[in-house]
């Protein structure tokens, strides 16, 4: 009798956990497919240069002084009018050379205007919601300390505010250090197939793309309209993404705004930042859930992708879970009177079905970006794979017993730079243009006059 | 023996599986990505500017001129040839297949054939039915009736786009670009873009002052629905944007002032007055002789009628249609107006930007230009 209850639970919970993630295959699917059809393209490349609001760049800083010069160069260097444009980094309570470095770019350029941060609770969002408070743009453009943008980004990341229900901004994170690990290069297999395939192909069909809190920014207006940061958040920008949904703004993915960042080395890296990311994303699904289903402002389709997006660390225990249930099944002597080929037939297609269907979004992206070399990596993926799961399954445990129990869980967590350079070197293959000269409102939209008649 | 035959393809399909895996780890490991071209700067002419400077680099850095004879200087670079010329006046139906530099005027005659790129370092005239690869001119340029021009078009002077003239790819004018009817390009860009039947004595603007519809209402005034429009159906999204649902048919003239989202079709009567921005998730369309000082951003179609004043930027998801007497002028920065699907321009349209398409920016004569031009020949 109980032999049987076991064999019951363990068949309810694989065919679950198919109908779960075959339903996440068929989103792949459709994803992937659409990216590579280059299906209904909506991007405001067109408008670059042409949409020029006034912008607040906020550099969230902690320790930071391998990189800091980095990225303010950079944004020194980008082609934005300077009349339009501001610059806060935020000092939040670094204790190495920082301060120094922030303070000697705001003594050469007036529009760098430095937040030093010495107490209050620590961390990004905290950081930012003080910062905010002093920013005077109409929209606030955000970058990461380790990400060094080309020169035209802030334009490219400006324009499609053009469209009043566009709240927020996302471009696009390309690895730099795709070689110094084999982590390394399987992480940009993972970004180049969430950007170039999965964020553009959510965008061009109507739905709303994620924020993610860099290489990206929000409208002034929509973020006070939801009440700005919350500090509360691990995940501040998944959880602005769905704060302005909810209220009607969507989030736009510019593709060609691409910005160099450095990803993960090691697996200890990885697994504190994707349990920061799980923590939050998953606080979110539980904040948003209810108020996503009862929504004015969005349709059925676009509640079922959003949901699906929060919802999408769950996959990793209902993997687990379906394994197990599997291996019950396999030792119980009992089980094997159902008929076994059918059912072999049923589970092996399910896992072709659905492993090609991630594997199709890298494979699409990589061929969109003509890196197919690094497609080759595909196979090795599987490591990541089983790191994830394992990761994701950890992270979600601790954040369940902490909601159970009423404690606090994971503090904000700082993602370590390995960079070594200190000396304001560009990294990357096309370094940024140390000592670009200013161009004047015309050079902006028209190539320096350098005609054969001089 | 079929379990070892199994097991021996089911090896060799795993081993070449993680093999080329391996293979490829070692091509990358220890290199960084170089796929970024963090100098990418946008230049609306940078095909014509780009072309300069490859030109200047190559007559600096080639070896000397070969089979010079009366001015003419001719450089071999790699497979291809450039003839360096004075002046140059080809008549009818010659095909040339080398890069061509004039460091004077250009002129040549009827349904030429110019296989590669065309250098003017004077004023250019291009015979009609003539075909182009592509042409850069640092003085005024004229394309005849019935051009083709394979790629772009570049001109540091006025470039005047002649009737049923095709270019594939950009036109950009540092001065301005007159567009005939029945020619094409995909984008242009210049400080003024002009087509047929230029009028500046027409325009009136009146918008705004008899505006019988305000959005979003005034406070302390009570809405009620009229004129196509219906309070009930508006909402605020926060920081002052407001959302409509369905469509908003406004039959009378129309003051816009918050930015609005339209789930639906959005069109306003004449003379409206639109402060803000507008999205809508159909098409939009503005009446005659309205003022858009905000965005518009259609994800169908957007028609702006006749003699409409816009001062910002329009995008279109479909086709956009802008009609007679339509002026595109803003203080500061240029204005610009950009179709997924077709663009059309009709006649005495001038426009201080750019215009461009995925698909094609058309001009076509309108009636309105025909009976124009007549009463001013009468």
């Amino acid at each position: 009798m109980a032999v049987t209850a076991v064999i019951a639970v363990s068949w309810v919970l694989i065919v679950l956990s198919m109908l779960v993630l075959g339903a996440y295959a068929v989103r792949h699917y459709y994803l992937g497919y659409s990216r590579m059809r280059l299906e209904h393209p909506r991007e405001t490349n067109e408008l670059v240069g042409f949409v020029m609001p006034r912008v607040t760049v906020f550099i969230p800083m902690h320790n930071e002084e391998k990189v800091a010069r980095d990225v303010l160069q950079a944004l020194v260097d980008c082609d934005y009018d300077w009349e339009l444009l501001e610059v806060i980094p935020v000092n939040d309570r670094s204790t190495d050379g920082t301060r120094a470095i922030v303070d000697e770019f705001a003594g050469r350029y007036p529009f760098i205007k430095p937040y030093h941060r010495t107490e209050g609770v620590g961390g990004k969002p905290a950081a930012l919601v003080e910062a905010t408070e002093l920013a005077t743009g109409d929209i606030y453009l955000m970058f990461d300390a380790d990400y060094v943008p080309g020169r035209a980004v802030l334009k490219m990341l400006t324009a499609p505010f053009v469209d009043p229900e566009i709240g927020a901004v996302m471009g696009r994170v390309v690895p730099h250090n795709i070689g110094d690990s084999l982590l390394s290069g399987l992480l940009s297999l993972e970004r180049c197939a969430g950007y170039q395939s999965v964020q553009q192909a959510r965008f061009n069909l109507g739905f709303t793309a994620q924020f993610g809190g860099t290489v990206g920014g929000v409208r002034a207006a929509a973020l006070r309209a939801v009440g700005g940061w919350n500090p509360e958040s691990l995940t501040e920008d998944t959880d602005l993404t769905f704060a302005l949904l909810l209220n009607g703004w969507r989030t736009a993915y510019v593709n060609r705004a691409e910005c160099y960042e450095e990803v993960p080395q090691d697996w200890a890296v990885r697994r504190r930042q994707l349990s920061r990311w799980v923590t939050g994303h998953t606080e979110c699904l539980h904040n948003y859930w209810p108020d996503l289903l009862r929504a004015r402002f969005l349709s059925r389709k676009e509640k079922t992708d959003a949901l699906f997006l929060l919802a999408m660390y769950l996959t990793a225990p209902i993997i687990v879970i379906g394994w197990v249930a599997s291996l019950v099944l396999f030792f119980i002597p009992e089980a094997h009177a159902v008929p076994v080929l059918p059912v072999a037939m049923l589970i092996i297609g399910y896992l072709l079905f659905s492993n090609q269907a991630t594997f199709l979004e890298i494979g699409v992206a990589t061929l969109l970006d003509g890196t197919r070399l690094r497609a080759l990596l595909m196979p090795l993926s599987l490591l990541n794979f089983f790191a994830n799961t394992g990761a994701i399954c950890n992270a979600l445990r601790k954040f369940y017993w902490n909601r159970f129990w009423g404690s606090g869980g994971d503090g904000w967590y700082k993602t370590h730079r390995t960079r070594m350079d200190a000396e304001g070197q560009s990294f990357g293959a096309g370094a940024t243009p140390a000592g670009a000269a200013k161009q004047s409102v015309k050079g902006l939209y028209y190539a320096s006059n350098e005609g054969m008649g001089d | 023996m079929a379990f070892l035959i199994f097991s021996a393809i089911f090896l060799a399909i795993f081993y070449l599986h993680f093999s080329l895996a391996h293979r490829a780890w070692l091509a990358i490991r220890g290199k960084q990505s170089s796929e970024l071209d963090m100098g990418y700067v946008r230049l609306e002419d940078y095909f014509g500017q780009s072309f300069r400077r490859k030109l200047k680099h190559w007559l600096a850095t080639l070896p000397a001129a070969t089979n010079s004879t009366a001015g003419l200087r001719v450089y071999d670079h790699g497979k291809e040839r450039i003839y360096v010329a004075p002046t140059v006046q080809y008549p009818g139906g010659r095909v040339e297949k080398e890069i061509l530099v004039t460091e004077g005027a250009f002129a040549c005659g009827p349904n030429c054939d110019f296989r590669n790129e065309l250098m003017v370092k004077g004023d250019g005239d291009i015979g009609e039915g003539t075909s182009l690869q592509a042409i850069a001119a640092d003085g005024a340029l004229q394309l005849g009736e019935g051009v083709t021009v394979r790629r772009w078009v570049d001109a540091a002077g006025k470039l005047t786009i002649g009737a049923d003239t095709a270019i594939h790819s950009r036109a950009t004018s540092r001065t301005a670009i007159e567009f005939l009817p029945g020619a094409y390009a995909q984008s242009l860009f210049a400080p003024e873009i002009v087509t047929e039947g230029r009028n500046d004595d027409s325009i009136e603007l009146s918008a705004g002052r008899g505006a019988l519809v305000q959005v979003p209402h005034r406070a302390g005034e009570t809405a009620r629905a009229a004129n196509g429009f219906d309070p009930a159906k508006l909402f605020s999204m926060g920081g002052g944007t407001y959302f409509y649902e369905g469509n908003l048919d406004v039959t009378a003239p129309l003051h816009l002032r918050a930015p609005l989202v339209v789930r639906g079709h959005f069109s306003c009567g004449k003379e409206s007055l639109l402060e803000s921005d507008v999205k809508a998730h159909g098409n939009i369309t503005i009446g005659p002789a309205s003022v858009v000082k905000g965005n518009l951003v259609a994800d169908g179609n957007l028609v702006l009628k006749p003699d409409v004043y816009f001062q910002s930027l329009l995008q279109a998801g479909g086709e956009m249609r802008l009609s007679f007497g339509v002026r595109g002028l803003r203080e500061k920065l240029p204005v610009a107006a950009h179709a997924t699907r077709a663009l059309t321009l009709e006649s005495n349209i001038v426009i201080n930007g750019k215009v461009s398409s995925a698909h094609r920016v058309i001009a076509i004569s309108t009636p309105m230009a025909w009976l124009q031009s007549k009463k001013a020949r009468a």
